[in-house]
């Protein structure tokens, strides 16, 4: 331990690369297959170098088989592999539903619990200008995918760690990358940095308003945090850092703390996972609620192509503080 | 053609026997309402799963189909196990989840299970290939599947690219003729053996009501994949004996098509040979009979002891 009181700087992309590379230095069980992951180095340049280290043997590309990509990992996790696979667009889930939803979360459970399935599947997410059907944040889709782990790191030292954690788990897990996040720099601990699967972070402590943020609406929430603080109005914010395990502790906690809350993704609100975050609170924590809950999230319409038309759609820092004004 | 040994002979012969025995007793139980889930018979289909499995390994994988139990049976699975999972209680592989549409794994004896989504066995049999060739060891995979199945998009990308990696893998298509009810010939276009062809690997088309056929062209496509030469395509054409679940009206095809299957058995077929050939008497294969329902029965006897599980099964085995 102490080696983390020094850090380095890195870009997400880069937390993310550092994060297989000392994985795949571990535990040569460990391999990274997608489209374009070999040579090419990742279309966000997560994988690059990775080729040269460790060989066409453990760095593969792969065709264009969505299906085949997850289908596959399934079977090589369950013959004693550890697959890091990645979709290139996390919006290519539908042709891989069948194999994330049936196969990678439940082959264990369907069968009697007699395998493990420890396979990481990197979804990049997010608004970028891509178009409706890339542009998308379906983690929430996966909140009924019982038997699958959702994590999402929303800064550098997250990404690294967390997703060294979810190679060395045994569970399967969704692994959601917000595309916008990749070229954010960020601290990173020096050393073997490990963050736990399911224990939110609070990025920011306050006593007024507790902001429950993933991803990049993190970023946005703190940055509402400082300029509501020039107005007197104390912000804390919490980043589950995934959906499963969903760390209800420290949640519930700091609601009981401040009495309001703001729920802040980027998914369109109906189906996303505020409501559920909100219906948990509901259930455990009504009695310390001292106004509506509020959920920023985009509008229900598909993401438009226009990075233009994306500014009015795509939850901001600016919608949050607006959000946290309305609070009672 | 190399000729198959007496004993593999009828080592196939009980294996098939096993399978219509067994399937006969799960017929029962059916009709006495002691199985919680639905049934497949894989009637008329044995000498696929029979000749499909003998030449592999222990350590070899397989990924079965949902067509009776027979793939699982001659890989080695409990028998008790099996029956435990069909009457859904705690004698089962599952241990009480249930298993209708067989969802029971083995690692130990390379069994990777089930899915009920059809062609999830693709991925998954592709996957294990890799893995086997990435550990450096010489397993193969054998990955069974019937004609409705191969029309799932999950087929190309898997054959695709457990060829283009030559992994190894043996695809066996058992072509029933029927998914579900609709013939094969409406749904297929041109015929699954040709599909090898487009990917630039071997396949062949056997008579699947013949195990030793069924046999040979396994074992070769298990030594060529062992050998690091890659996957290959078996078509074995068959025929199912009753309807696709037990139950099913059969509206799609006549009483006479059903009957004149019955002269096609390859369990008879293979005893008449045996005993023709002098590789076995009359007596000896009604002795083996015997031997085999004793067994069966035995295993339902230690699977009916078994208790159903209690509500907190349902928790069990999600997480590790
Ligand atoms: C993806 C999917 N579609 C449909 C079904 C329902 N279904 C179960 S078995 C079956 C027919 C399968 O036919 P085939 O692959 O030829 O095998 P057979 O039953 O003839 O042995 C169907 C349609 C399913 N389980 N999964």
């Amino acid at each position: 331990m102490s080696q983390a009181t020094t850090t380095r700087t890195l870009t997400f992309s880069q937390a993310i690369r550092e994060a297989l590379r000392e994985e795949m230095e571990r535990d040569d069980r460990v391999f990274v297959w997608g489209e374009d992951v070999a040579v090419y180095g990742g279309i966000y340049g997560a994988t690059a170098g990775l080729l040269e280290q460790f060989g066409p043997g453990r760095v593969i590309d792969t065709p264009i088989s969505e299906t085949m990509i997850v289908g596959a990992a399934v079977g090589a996790a369950i013959t004693g592999l550890r697959p890091v696979a990645e979709l290139q667009s996390s919006g290519y889930f539908g042709i891989a539903m069948d194999e994330l939803y049936h196969k990678a979360a439940r082959w264990r459970y369907m069968h009697g619990g007699v395998f493990t399935v420890p396979l990481v599947i990197r979804l990049p997410e997010g608004a970028k200008g891509a178009g409706p059907e890339h542009d998308v944040s379906p983690e929430a889709l996966f909140l009924s995918a019982s038997g699958a782990y959702v994590v999402i790191p929303s800064d550098p030292a997250d990404a690294l760690g967390l997703m060294k954690s979810a190679i060395r788990d045994d569970n399967p897990v969704l692994f959601f990358e917000h595309a916008g996040l990749y070229a954010y720099r960020g601290e990173v601990p020096a050393g073997d940095h490990l963050v736990p699967l399911g224990e939110a972070a609070v990025k920011r402590e306050g006593s007024d308003v507790t902001v429950i943020a993933w991803s990049r609406m993190v970023g946005e929430s703190l940055r509402a945090a400082e300029q509501l603080e020039a107005e007197g109005i104390d912000v804390e914010v919490v980043d589950p850092r995934g959906l499963r395990p969903l760390d209800l502790d420290t949640i519930l906690e700091s609601v009981a703390k401040t009495g309001r809350v703001v729920i802040a993704h980027e998914a369109p609100k109906t189906g996303g996972a505020g409501g559920e975050v909100a219906a948990i609170i509901a259930e455990e924590a009504l009695e310390f609620l001292e106004s509506p809950i509020i959920r920023v999230a985009s509008a229900d319409v598909p993401i438009p192509q226009s990075r233009y038309l994306q500014q009015f759609l795509i939850p901001t820092a600016a919608s949050v503080t607006e959000a946290i004004r309305r609070l009672d | 053609m190399t000729a198959i040994s007496p004993a593999t002979l009828l080592e196939l012969y009980e294996s098939m026997v096993t399978m219509k025995l067994w399937d006969q007793t799960a017929l029962r139980l059916l009709q006495e309402g002691r199985v919680l889930a639905g049934y497949h018979s894989g009637r008329g289909q044995e000498a696929i799963p029979a000749g499909g499995v003998a030449p592999l390994r222990r350590d070899d994988y397989l990924m079965y189909a949902h067509r009776g139990f027979g793939y699982t049976i001659a890989k080695g699975m409990s028998l008790a196990a099996m029956f435990g999972d069909l009457m859904a209680n705690t004698a089962g592989a599952t241990g009480g989840l249930g298993a209708g549409i067989p969802h029971f794994a083995d690692p130990e004896l390379g069994i990777l299970g089930q899915g009920g989504t059809l062609g999830s066995c693709f991925g998954i049999a592709t996957g294990a290939a890799f893995s086997a060739k990435y550990r450096g060891t010489d397993q193969v995979v054998v990955c069974f599947f019937g004609d409705g199945t191969a029309n799932r998009g999950a087929f190309h990308e898997s054959v695709n690219a457990a060829a283009a990696w030559k992994l190894p893998v043996v695809w066996i298509c058992e072509n029933n003729g029927y998914a579900v009810s609709v013939p094969v010939a409406e749904s297929t276009a041109g015929r699954i053996v040709d599909r090898a062809a487009g990917y630039g690997m071997p396949g062949v088309r056997i008579d699947g009501m013949d195990v030793t056929e069924v046999y040979r062209a396994t074992c070769e496509a298990v030594d060529r994949a062992r050998a690091g030469e890659g996957p290959t395509l078996i078509e074995a054409m068959c025929h199912r004996f009753r309807g696709h679940y037990e139950g099913d009206p059969q509206v799609y095809r006549t009483d006479e098509e059903t009957e004149r299957l019955l002269a096609l058995d390859p369990i008879t077929n293979l005893a008449a040979r045996l005993v023709a050939d002098g590789i076995a008497t009359e007596e000896r294969l009604g002795e083996l009979e015997v031997r085999v329902q004793d067994t069966i029965d035995r295993a339902v006897e230690v699977a009916s002891s078994a208790p159903m599980p209690g509500p907190e099964r349902l928790y069990e085995g999600l997480y590790v």
